[in-house]
């Protein structure tokens, strides 16, 4: 199997789960217990159905949509997500690289495994940075001064980590950043000689962000989830978030916001997003979908604040039935990771291709010329 | 695989098969008739979702709640199970140990193979006996004296066990208590040979409650289904409730309350609550779930009494939704028996530990502190 033989997501995890090492592969496959929500977020698109108007005379669609005060050319952007380093050797290089091509948001996390510095001389291309608040008060400053010195167009303030989630996957396999040898990971590793090859013999794996504060994470052994226990603050508050609006200054989104009381506030705060997300499933499991949760959010804030939808996007269809029922845009994490450990940046850039040809073709289906045409009579629920 | 390998639940369930025989494991692990209600218990939470609330400041949870005029250091506790000595010679006394390291409630049965007094003399935290009202009232009498004596805090009625539920795995496997030794059976002990030596060396099996008034249970062998059928009394009724309960005098409650109307009549008999269960769907099978049921019963009595929900939890986010609905408290069986077949009381602390750990993160993810910050607009059901 090659990249040649990827159609779509599940072709790109089946690809990815060949070639990298099992506790790699189930850090990025897993979700939190008894991973239901990670399934619900996928699922929740099944509950509805769309429907279509014809002879619109549509001909070639635009994709393009205004989002944290810039436009991208289309609906669907890569969520920020950690450690990319460990997937593919290039990293979040590869992924901003290909986020550029095709004119949209290539997202940086606090835990990225290349500097912000490193990124923006990269790319071009629209960027914006996650961040955690740390304990340490001087390490979110420098992070938000230092995105603003490199270009970055947007900070998203991650809300749903005060506490790591329980991804049992990870207890099992063993999986620490950086990876830890045991008995069973040595055999997995050893079976998948080519990625530990490019993963020893590249540049040496850090937390390019926060390696000058913190040695967690970098120089010994330290699961990410021990990480987030004792970097992340608990105490977090909306005055902590409201600080951080502030300093930046540019378009800021709360991400992992799903009560509509929540929303109202991130509206207050003069945010100008929110993303609806549990994290990707990977952290209070029996926690809402995204989408499952979008008419009541779109109900209450729609038109204040900008939604991005954030878990189980799989597919065109699914973006266009959360663009339908009221979100700005849809983000993705899984949904590129895979690309990115399967292939690099001609991963990346074939899932984009392929999201935007299926964006492109379910458009032309539906009858819709371009994005603010779709709202929720297009949709039906069961 | 050894105690460090289980995260969960069903990791402890795997050990559990692993190290009982057979007849002992189906037994914990079997429910009646299709097991249709035993496994709607869990999967009832699936049909809600929880909409967290962010950025609260939550560094310090609190998760104790007060039930039957105790306070308790967790919102979960040990339901009452019989036998506990057949699935790991320690017993009720490491289940008691373990409840009492967590400062949680623990239920003894009837069925105990441990004495009440032992149990009183060992774990000072709150208790809960459990009542099967029999036949012979000499032997009712008897019971409610002795948890008396031994300063029992709470006593809970089962109700839903007037005739035994039928459990096919157990006719299968021919479980009987005490165990039986058939061609089937002998093959299951004879390859588990550290729990036959365990029981054979570790103190003759008893119902310490019960031995001195039948021989069913301990030296006449009998079906746990057979027991409920032969010696409960089935002409029980709410008289024989109240009566009971105005002879404790203490703490009561109706364990198996189901309906609307008899959670109200609970509270006209003087109850002060009342655990909402279908004995983990080992009775009657096709029986409504306790988590289906909960919003209806603490909406009629919520107010009146402590509400326990009870079967079916598995994980601390199933917790998290009942409190959220209103209940006081969980309970469960299950959730401690495997953990004690598979590791005894280090078992049994580590399952109680990692529910802890859960619902710890879990109220933070919520952006909750304290159980009573939890309510039901944290929830959302998905078919209204």
């Amino acid at each position: 199997m090659s990249l040649n033989n990827c159609y779509n997501f599940d072709d790109f995890r089946k690809l990815a789960k060949k070639k990298l090492p099992a506790p790699i592969f189930h850090y990025i496959d897993g979700g939190a217990d008894d991973e239901t929500t990670l399934r619900r977020n996928t699922d929740s698109f099944l509950n509805c159905d769309l429907v279509p108007n014809i002879l619109a005379s549509v001909g070639q669609p635009d994709l393009s949509t205004t989002v944290l005060g810039t436009k991208i050319d289309m609906p669907l952007f890569l969520s920020p997500t950690a450690m990319q380093r460990l997937y593919h050797h290039e990293g979040d290089k590869a992924s901003a690289r290909a986020a550029e091509k095709f004119g949209t948001f290539y997202s940086m996390s606090t835990m990225a495994t290349s500097s912000i510095e490193q990124i923006s001389n990269v790319s071009s291309g629209p960027k914006l940075f996650q961040l955690y608040i740390h304990k340490d008060q001087s390490l979110t400053d420098n992070l938000i001064d230092r995105c603003k010195s490199s270009g970055f167009k947007a900070l998203c303030l991650t809300v749903d980590t005060v506490v790591a989630g329980n991804r049992e996957r990870d207890h099992r396999w063993g999986f620490t950043t950086p990876p830890k040898l045991t008995l069973k990971s040595l055999l997995s590793f050893a079976t998948h000689p080519k990625w530990a090859m490019n993963y020893l013999l590249n540049e040496k794996f850090e937390l390019a962000n926060v390696s000058h504060f913190t040695k967690k994470g970098s120089s010994i052994a330290k699961g990410v989830m021990e990480y987030i226990n004792e970097q992340y603050d608990p105490a977090m508050s909306w005055k902590d978030a409201e600080y951080c609006v502030k300093r930046w200054g540019g378009p800021f989104a709360l991400k992992g916001v799903m009560s509509v009381e929540d929303a109202k506030r991130a509206v207050d705060i003069g945010a100008s997003a929110i993303m609806l997300s549990n994290h990707g499933g990977r952290q209070l499991d029996g926690s809402r979908a995204p989408f499952d949760q979008l008419p009541k959010i779109a109900e209450a804030v729609g038109g204040k604040i900008e939604i991005i939808i954030d878990g189980g996007i799989r597919r065109g269809t699914h973006v266009l039935k959360a663009l339908s029922m009221g979100a700005t845009a849809c983000s993705f994490g899984k949904g590129f990771l895979f690309a990115l450990g399967a292939g690099g940046q001609a991963g990346v850039e074939k899932i984009l291709k392929i999201m935007k040809d299926e964006i492109t073709r379910d458009m032309i289906l539906l009858g819709k010329k371009k994005i603010s045409d779709l709202n929720h009579t297009n949709i039906a629920y069961r | 695989m050894f105690l460090k390998d289980c995260h969960n639940f069903n990791d402890f369930r795997t050990l559990a098969k692993k190290k009982l025989p057979s007849p002992i494991f189906h037994y914990i692990d079997g429910a009646a008739d299709d097991e249709v209600t035993y496994k709607r218990n869990t999967s009832a939470f699936n049909d809600v979702d929880l909409v967290p609330n962010v950025l609260r400041g939550v560094e310090n949870v609190d998760l104790s709640t007060t039930i039957f005029g105790k306070k308790l250091d967790l919102p979960f506790y040990c339901s009452p199970t019989a036998l506990q000595r057949l699935f790991h010679y320690e017993g009720e006394r490491a289940v008691g140990k373990a409840a009492q390291k967590f400062n949680t409630m623990f239920g003894v049965s009837s069925l105990a193979t441990v004495s009440a007094e032992e149990i009183s003399s060992i774990v000072s935290t709150p208790k809960l006996f459990q009542f099967y009202y029999h036949k012979d009232k000499g032997l009712n009498n008897a019971i409610l004296e002795r948890a008396k004596a031994a300063k029992f805090d709470v006593m809970a009625l089962t109700v839903d066990t007037i005739t035994g539920g039928n459990r096919e795995r157990d006719i299968r496997t021919g479980f009987t208590s005490p165990p039986k030794l058939t061609l089937a059976s002998l093959i299951s002990f004879a390859i588990k040979p550290m729990w036959g030596i365990n029981y054979v060396t570790r103190g003759k099996f008893e119902l310490p409650h019960l031995q001195d008034h039948v021989k069913e249970g301990t030296s006449t062998a009998t079906s746990v289904g057979n027991y409920f059928s032969t010696m409960l009394d089935q002409s029980m009724n709410w008289k024989d409730a109240e009566n009971l309960c105005s002879k404790w005098g203490g703490h009561f409650a109706l364990k198996g309350i189901m309906s609307v109307e008899d959670a109200k009549r609970a509270v006209d008999i003087g109850c002060s609550g009342i655990m909402v269960s279908n004995h983990g769907g080992r009775q009657l099978d096709g029986a409504r779930s306790p988590f289906d049921q909960l919003a209806e019963i603490v909406d009629a009595v919520g107010d009146k009494i402590d509400v326990i929900c009870e079967g079916g939890i598995q994980r601390g986010t199933h917790i998290l939704k009942a409190l959220s609905i209103g209940a006081k408290a969980c309970a469960g069986g299950r959730l401690y028996l495997y953990a004690l077949a598979a590791a005894g009381q280090k078992g049994v602390e580590k399952a109680l530990g990692q529910l802890r750990t859960e619902l710890q993160r879990d109220m933070k993810l919520m952006g909750c502190t304290k159980v009573s910050e939890l309510n039901r607009k944290n929830l959302r059901f998905r078919n209204p």
